[in-house]
């Protein structure tokens, strides 16, 4: 197993859009790193620069310390040593399981005996012994993605890259296979890079997790990190689906642009300079009161079931609330007052948009730049 | 060369613009440099050639002149003609055997498909035997009222076995298409309120307006040259069309400098056949998107009109498939034309003298050696070309896939004449390899269609995750889609083969002594009266090619 070190890589495509965008990221040797964003954000896309499908146009990559990307050098993928897990298996159809898991070893030519020990070596390992002689179009599909996993894992590689490779399966399958996956690696010691769409699997899984968008990396941190101390807006509202409302902050207050929401310093986490800037509310962050009267209320407008609570959007003054709330399910159509109990306020940071993201494995990046930041409300936000 | 998903670009491996591909130059491109070779050598050498014999002499007022004019329109006409009735049929037979519950649809498909399955020339000497003037049809009319009821051979003759054998490609290509327009979209008509025929009217047949123009330019292109059905039937009746007037000129020196003056008539044609390909392909660009259908399609109920349609498509099905054929049997079993048909009368005497005969020996072993030979190359050459094309991103692959296309949109006497023109030059004049290049020509596409489409839909991670198994580009093309695909390669082969065996327009123009193969066999037969000897052998070839397609198809499902 060994480290991945992305070093500013940028990659432009030929139509001139920027695929990635100033990527700085090292992953420790041994460590399942999860790639989230939207559609578009450009995880694909750099897992695929890591595996050497897509050379990037600068900056450089190293896989245990050797340069594979690079000013003058580029490896290609067969030589990279890596390990793949695609969505749809991709298991070839015109071999068996034993054909597809030694691929990799007849090519590496291994002799016949030591690649069948091997291959039965590495099929007990993901739940499949003995099904070497088994034709592909007979397994299920958990089995079909078992066999893809055993044969990125057959010939030993540096890395494991997983492309959204537990998606296609169906939920308690899913989950299953989540939680074996998460085991394996765990006792391999395996460097995993893991991209998906699903929010709760890369928290759940990975050691960090790395939020894009835009083909630049938001925010990089353990799940814990990510949850309770989002460093932007963005990754607020993306990974705990937070409502964000732009103002700013004078006179220790925060008011809401062209929004009757204001909300005193006692309400607010993060810097209070004076200036503009934008609040992200958490969904457990908002209580709803039946509104009383003619005062400010907001009419709930979309009511699903979950299990920690309801999940309620409200509209109010024509900003949609996210709110997650427990017990009794409040109906469409009510009308409730919302009480903000705290949120996160982010200054507008005028340097950001033209350095691009420091993406080093830090917290809020701006912790740095701020000496007023408010050290304690993190701790009081905890419920 | 269609529907390419735009979504795969940017995933294909890495484009050549990028940086560290400058060492690049592996195994796939030596493959790329040898396809382009081929391509140049095979395609477009007999293709200039013929451009370049067009304009070497200034024969355009020859074009003019009264026997190509007419020669020209009868072509067009009877090109046109029939292509609009094979398209009408075959949207006919679409509808009604595959949406309907017409009774016995699946068996009455396959005897419709037939006719595919005969060589239109060995059709020719089929149909003669039924509505030919001293056919059984027209002598019993006769001998009632006084004149014959039609006699097959003139210009309508022609027309209606060229319609005859090319509605079944055009039902192929419909029948596909419909099968593609999701009966969700019919369904959601019916719930918006139109009735199950206005559905189809207002849905469906909208949706394979772009079928039927490919149906109409496909029938209408091989239809512009086919030889032995205007030489068989049109002209004892002095019925000229441009194929059989291009023989004539080749044959005897009517003209001066021949192979100009067919150059030029080449080019005309070449310049008709792109006219109608440039139109297809711009009426297709504007493509539908269409999702798959997930919805089990219904069919329509004929409802009272059952019986009345079952009678007619069944009488009119089996008229045009099932009576040639038996036409056939009777004239090879019979010893003369116009021999009565009793018991008494059958002889194998046909077969004897068309199997005993040394030309038979040699047209068959001539054909087989070549079909063969076609076959094999065809399917090698063409996976390695549609694997070039679809499996890997390059700049080349539009024109390259275009150039292993374009002689399918080109009639087979132009390609004749164009090797015909460089036969000297290369040494293969009067000899059997003249033939087999221009068959590799000619039916490459073939295989690179039937390759494209197993290609084009197997996921490009198969090989991606063959390249991190440690293959390099070649190998996991090798390896993996070229190893996929192989089944469509040596079905393709084999329909080249089957194709190759019965071929006349190509080989007539090509052949010399000693190099006949079976279909210029029975052809001179035919034109030396020995009628029942013709169609001994006609039904020979048939049965083996049925056969063949018969065991190909079983191939292909196992």
């Amino acid at each position: 197993m060994s480290s991945i070190a992305l070093d500013s890589v940028g990659l432009r495509f030929a139509d001139g859009t920027r695929g990635l965008d100033n990527i700085d990221l090292t992953i420790a040797d041994g460590e399942f790193v999860a790639l989230v964003g939207p559609s578009g954000s450009g995880k694909t896309t750099l897992l695929r620069t890591i595996a050497g499908f897509i050379a990037p146009t600068n900056g450089g990559i190293r896989i245990g310390g050797e340069l594979v990307a690079g000013d003058k050098t580029f490896v290609q993928p067969e030589h990279r040593r890596l390990g793949m897990v695609f969505q749809q298996h991709a298991i070839w159809p015109h071999w068996d399981v034993a054909g597809n898991v030694g691929y990799s070893l007849r090519l590496a030519k291994q002799p016949r005996q030591a690649r069948a020990a091997r291959v039965a070596e590495v099929l007990e390992l993901v739940g499949l012994a003995g099904m070497e002689k088994r034709n592909p179009s007979t397994l299920s599909g958990g089995q079909r993605q078992r066999v893809a996993l055993a044969r990125a894992l057959a010939a030993s590689p540096r890395a494991l890259l997983l492309d959204e490779a537990l998606s296609a399966l169906d939920e308690p399958l899913r989950a299953r296979l989540r939680l074996e996956l998460r085991t394996l690696t765990r006792a391999m010691g395996l460097t995993v890079v893991h991209v998906t769409h699903d929010r709760d699997e890369a928290l759940a899984l990975a050691d960090r997790v790395v939020v894009l968008d835009h083909g630049r990396i938001q925010q990089v941190g353990t799940p814990e990190q990510l949850v309770t101390e989002p460093g932007q807006p963005f990754v607020a509202r993306f990974l705990s689906d937070a409502t964000v409302i732009p103002g700013k902050v004078a006179d220790r207050r925060f008011t809401a642009a062209d929004h009757v929401l204001r909300l005193t310093r006692d309400q607010i986490d993060g810097s209070h300079v004076d200036g503009s800037g934008s609040i992200a509310i958490l969904p457990g962050n908002i209580r709803l009161h039946p509104a009383a009267g003619t005062g400010p209320h907001g009419i709930v407008v979309s009511s699903l079931f979950g299990r920690e609570g309801s999940d309620v959007v409200v509209t109010w003054d024509g900003i949609d609330f996210r709110c997650l709330v427990p017990g009794r399910r409040p109906a469409v159509g009510e009308k409730f007052s919302i009480e903000i109990a705290h949120a996160l306020y982010y200054p507008d940071d005028t340097t950001r948009s033209s350095e691009g993201p420091s993406a080093e494995l830090s917290v809020s990046p701006r912790a740095e730049e701020s000496e007023t930041i408010a050290k304690e409300p993190m701790q009081k936000r905890a419920r | 060369m269609r529907g390419r998903a735009p979504s795969r670009k940017q995933f294909l491996f890495p484009a050549s613009t990028t940086k560290g591909d400058r060492s690049r130059w592996d195994g796939i491109s030596w493959l790329r440099v040898a396809a382009w070779l081929f391509c140049a050598s095979v395609i477009a050498t007999p293709l200039s050639a013929i451009a370049f014999q067009a304009f070497s002499g200034n024969h355009l007022p020859l074009l003019l002149q009264g026997d190509v004019l007419e020669a020209g329109l009868n072509s067009l006409v009877s090109a046109g003609l029939s292509a609009t009735g094979a398209v009408l049929i075959g949207m006919a037979l679409a509808l009604l055997l595959d949406r309907t519950d017409l009774p016995g649809a699946r068996i009455l498909r396959i005897f419709m498909l037939t006719p595919l399955l005969v060589p239109p020339f060995v059709g020719a000497i089929a149909w003669l035997g039924i509505a030919g003037p001293a056919g059984p049809v027209n002598r019993f009319w006769s001998d009632i009222f006084g004149a014959p009821l039609w006699n097959i051979y003139g210009g309508d003759g022609v027309v209606f076995l060229l319609t005859v054998h090319s509605y079944p490609i055009a039902y192929l290509i419909i029948g596909a298409a419909l099968r593609r327009v999701p009966s969700d979209l019919e369904q959601l008509a019916r719930i918006g309120g139109a009735g199950a025929w206005t559905a189809v009217r207002h849905v469906t047949i909208p949706l394979m307006k772009p079928a039927l123009l490919s149906a109409f330019t496909l029938t209408l292109v091989s239809n512009l040259a086919d030889f032995g059905i205007p030489s068989i039937i049109g002209l004892p009746e002095r019925y000229v069309t441009l194929s059989t007037l291009v023989y004539r000129y080749i044959q005897s020196g009517t003209v001066d400098a021949p192979l100009e003056v067919v150059s030029t008539i080449g080019l005309l044609l070449l310049v008709l056949a792109a006219i109608a390909v440039i139109a297809d392909t711009l009426v297709s660009r504007r493509k539908l998107e269409l999702d798959g259908g997930t919805t089990i399609t219904v069919p329509l109920r004929l409802g009272r009109a059952k019986p009345a349609i079952a009678l007619t498509t069944w009488t009119t099905g089996l008229a045009l498939t099932a009576l040639p054929i038996f036409a056939l049997t009777t004239q090879a079993l019979l010893p003369a034309p116009g021999v009565p048909l009793t018991w008494e009368n059958l002889t194998l005497d046909s077969f004897r003298r068309a199997l005993g005969s040394p030309s038979t020996a040699t047209g068959a072993i001539n054909s087989i050696v070549l079909s063969v030979g076609a076959g094999i190359i065809c399917a090698i050459v063409g996976l390695t070309i549609g694997t070039l094309i679809t499996r890997l991103r390059s700049r080349d692959n539009a024109i390259l896939s275009g150039i292993a296309l374009l002689p399918q949109a080109i009639p087979g006497l132009v390609l004749a004449v164009g090797w015909l023109i460089i036969a000297p030059q290369l040494g293969l004049f009067n000899t059997p390899w003249l033939i087999l290049c221009a068959y590799v020509m000619a039916f490459l596409a073939m295989v690179v269609q039937s390759v494209n489409a197993p290609l084009r839909s197997t996921p490009l991670a198969l090989e991606e995750a063959a390249r991190l198994a440690g293959a390099s580009r070649a190998r996991a093309l090798f390896d993996i889609s070229w190893r996929l695909a192989a089944p469509a390669a040596i079905t393709g082969g084999v329909l080249v083969m089957l194709t190759a065996v019965r071929e006349l327009t190509i080989s007539v123009l090509l052949v010399a002594p000693g190099t006949q193969t079976i279909g210029v066999l029975i052809f001179n037969l035919q034109q030396a009266g020995a009628y029942n000897a013709a169609s001994a052998l006609s039904l020979i070839i048939t049965v083996i090619g049925l056969a063949g397609l018969g065991l190909t198809a079983r191939g292909i499902r196992a």
